[in-house]
């Protein structure tokens, strides 16, 4: 494996990280330990944004009870998937960031749109070291009586929307929130929806867990809830009697 | 640091002593410089991200009274014909032209960067740089940079103190002197034309047609080369733009018709 | 090759994903016009990864002041690191000369700005248009690494090689047998064209649609942007 070439004194350093840390890692440069689906969806009064709370160890289901939302601010709110070792660096750059504008204490605190804008930097920054943190990040607020909904991946993609998902969630979920997106919804209306995205998500999507925690930001502030189960249901006929191959598309 | 792409203070931080000019935001010189050789090494970078302008005719050749240089106007991205209007020829200053093959971007801004040393090296000598000194300039620049993928062939001319000279530099880092040159790919129809045609001693109008009827075969024949001819005769007074025409449909039938003349005079002096 | 002066690099930087690539494609198309006394830019705002649509709302385009608008198809995240590099360049240059940014020095700043990059490139397909110095509308295309032309219409993305042939045609009269003289496109009828050509290209390009950008670049008016719909499917 050819590194970079720099001046002979660092050449030494970087053969040896190579031995160190290049060579043994060849075989585990994809993520290991990963999040699923994060789905958000803005509403009249605020923002809800939820996720599963599974964190998956290749096809194992390894980490059942992971939350992978964080309270930011009181008025932004951080949903994570994709690696979680990544994630949870990301939770404690936003501290450090939150922390230092504490210390200031000049008031001033990050909007939600700020931390959107900072989270792309850093993605943006780190897959161009081609070492990104291999997430894809939504990230919601309430603040100015303003909703916030933005997401970031691992290339530095920032965009917001009304409606928005990552992962699996972008092929199942995003066309139920854009079907069911009003823009007078109601926060208890918004999270039925990522209710039932995930409900639909679970039944499809072999990474997910009927598992899920929901955070909503409002004039209130920013409220993360427990973990809670989703009641699910089998006894569809698709389920009972999945038809076979030969017969026609199971689609 | 001096020729470095990445923090070109171009030579102006013997003028501004002490001042910084750090053109390039720190994150983009990092990454640049650490990421390249990887890049070039994986050759995964989707094939179209860098589209160079392969397909090319230029020329230029020496004769009694200066240099004539003619090329072609076409850019290709692959089967895409990125433009039909490209300026081929660059205007290094009043004394020196460049031509331009290979990566387009590649030949304007090394070929920019020649022009702004060029004129350094006036305000510090108070004379003007031989052509010798300008392509060597140029190669010099291009050979740190070998093996990374810059795509240039590129012709130096010009008039300086000891008459009309041509230098042949290229990406690889070959720099030649010579009287006759034509680089891109269709430089091989062109040769033909010009070599088949060229005299010592011809009139200014004579040689400008050669160099435009060599091209105008090469366009004929090349695929990746066509649009617009662009001539320049090159004299003791500097460069002096000649002329700009369509290389498809008017060129070809009047050469058609001049082609059709002529074996007509030859068959009437026959019989 | 590299200079020897190169940083040091902590041995955690060279944890690096050597199957990692770093780019995406978007897609996207850009289209200028440049006018006798305005000029036209514009950009859809579907935002492509693969076969899905993540967004059908984004923003391509930049305003640097009123008269010089940048316009951007290509990867996204370079897109809008792009930008924000050129408007922090525009804003020092004005803040500090204190007079407007020209047309020429834009198209200048922004091809240096993608050469410097020749090595791991900006993923981006760039077109800038404006009123030049006598108020004329033109617009430069340039490809991923910075070179670039003057001209007076020009597109740029994925709907390019379906774009670009239709514009020579209506705007510069090339390739028509008949009618080869120039005629100038008064605003409204580019307006009209370029919704049309958004509008054929979106049928046969999977990276066009949703809705396009326009700024509409005037002496008097300045920049105008106004939102046209084309499908959504």
């Amino acid at each position: 494996m050819e590194l970079h070439i720099s001046s002979s004194a660092t050449k030494a350093e970087n053969f040896s990280s190579a031995q160190l840390f290049v060579d043994p890692t060849r075989h585990t440069t994809a993520p290991l330990v990963t999040g699923g689906s994060v789905v958000g969806i803005k509403c009249s009064d605020g923002v809800v944004i939820a996720a599963d709370t599974l964190a998956s160890y290749g096809s194992l289901a390894r980490f059942q009870n992971f939350s992978r939302l964080m309270k930011v601010t009181d008025s932004c709110m951080l949903g994570g998937g994709g690696e979680v070792s990544d994630f949870q660096e990301i939770q404690r750059l936003l501290e450090n960031l939150i922390t230092k504008d504490f210390c200031f204490n000049d008031e001033h605190i990050q909007t939600p749109r700020s931390v959107h804008q900072y989270l792309g930097r850093v993605l943006y920054a780190q897959r161009s070291r081609l070492n990104p943190l291999w997430n894809s990040l939504l990230v919601g607020g309430y603040a100015a009586s303003q909703s916030f909904l933005g997401v970031v991946d691992l290339y530095g993609t920032t965009f917001e929307s009304e409606v928005l998902a990552t992962g699996f969630g972008v092929l199942l979920g995003l066309p139920l929130l854009r079907k069911a997106y009003r823009p007078d919804l109601s926060i208890n209306e918004g999270i039925k929806i990522v209710e039932d995205v995930f409900r639909v998500l679970f039944y499809r999507d072999a990474r997910s867990i009927n598992r899920i925690q929901v955070a909503t930001a409002t004039s209130a502030g920013v409220t993360i809830s427990e973990p809670y189960s989703l009641e699910t249901k089998w006894d569809f006929e698709g389920f009972v009697n999945p038809r076979s191959t030969y017969d026609e598309s199971t689609w | 640091m001096k020729l470095d792409v990445f923090n070109p203070t171009f030579g102006f931080d013997e003028l501004h002593r002490g001042e910084e000019h750090s053109i390039v935001p720190e994150e983009e010189m990092y990454s640049a410089k650490l990421l390249a050789p990887r890049l070039s090494n994986n050759n995964n970078p989707p094939k179209d991200l860098v589209k160079f302008s392969h397909g090319t005719t230029t020329l230029s050749f020496i004769f009694s009274e200066g240099i004539v240089a003619a090329v072609d106007s076409r850019a290709s991205m692959g089967q895409y014909i990125g433009s039909g209007s490209v300026k081929k020829v660059i205007e290094i200053n009043k004394y020196l032209l460049g031509t331009m093959a290979g990566g387009a971007a590649d030949c304007t801004f090394w070929e920019r960067y020649l022009g702004m040393r060029c004129r350094i090296f006036e305000l510090k000598n108070k004379e003007r740089i031989s052509v010798a000194a300008a392509s060597k300039i140029l190669c010099n620049t291009v050979y740190q940079y070998k093996g990374m993928g810059l795509s240039m062939g590129t012709m130096i001319m010009g008039w300086d103190k000891k008459g009309p000279h041509i230098y042949y530099v290229d990406s690889e880092g070959t720099r030649l002197k010579g009287s006759k040159f034509s680089v891109g790919s269709g430089s091989t129809h062109a040769l033909g034309v010009l070599d088949q045609g060229y005299k010592w001693n011809m009139s200014v109008e004579e040689a400008c047609e050669l160099g435009r009827r060599s091209i105008y075969h090469a366009t004929h024949r090349d695929a990746f080369s066509g649009g617009y001819i662009n001539v320049y005769y090159i004299g003791p007074d500097g460069w002096k733009f000649i002329s700009h025409e369509d290389s498809g449909f008017d060129k070809h039938y009047q050469y058609v018709a001049e082609k059709a003349a002529e074996v007509q005079a030859q068959q009437m002096s026959i019989s | 090759m590299w200079n020897a002066s190169v940083v040091a690099v902590p041995a955690t930087e060279s944890i690096q994903r050597p199957d990692f690539m770093p780019y995406q494609n978007n897609g996207g198309t850009v289209v200028a016009i440049g006018g006798e006394d305005y000029c036209i830019v514009s950009a859809t705002t579907r935002l492509g990864l693969g076969f899905a649509i993540p967004t059908r709302n984004v923003c391509r385009y930049s305003i640097l002041n009123n008269r010089v608008v940048l316009a951007t198809a290509g990867m996204f995240a370079d897109t809008v690191t792009l930008h924000k590099v050129i408007k922090a360049r525009v804003k020092i240059y004005e803040e500090q000369q204190d007079k407007p940014f020209e047309l020429r020095s834009a198209a200048q700043l922004l091809s240096n700005t993608l050469y410097y990059r020749r090595f791991f490139p900006y993923y981006t397909f760039n077109v800038l248009g404006g009123l030049d110095e006598d108020g004329q509308g033109f617009v430069y295309g340039f490809d991923a690494i910075g070179s670039g032309e003057k001209v007076k219409v020009v597109c740029n993305g994925t709907g390019q090689a379906l774009i670009q042939p239709i514009l020579d045609n209506q705007v510069e009269r090339k390739q028509q047998y008949e009618n080869k003289q120039i005629t100038n496109l008064s605003l409204e009828e580019a307006l009209d064209l370029v919704k049309d050509v958004f509008t054929s290209a979106g049928e046969r390009d999977i990276y066009t649609g949703d809705a396009v950008d326009i700024c509409i670049i005037t002496k008097q008016r300045g920049v105008f942007v106004e939102t046209f719909q084309l499908k959504q499917d």
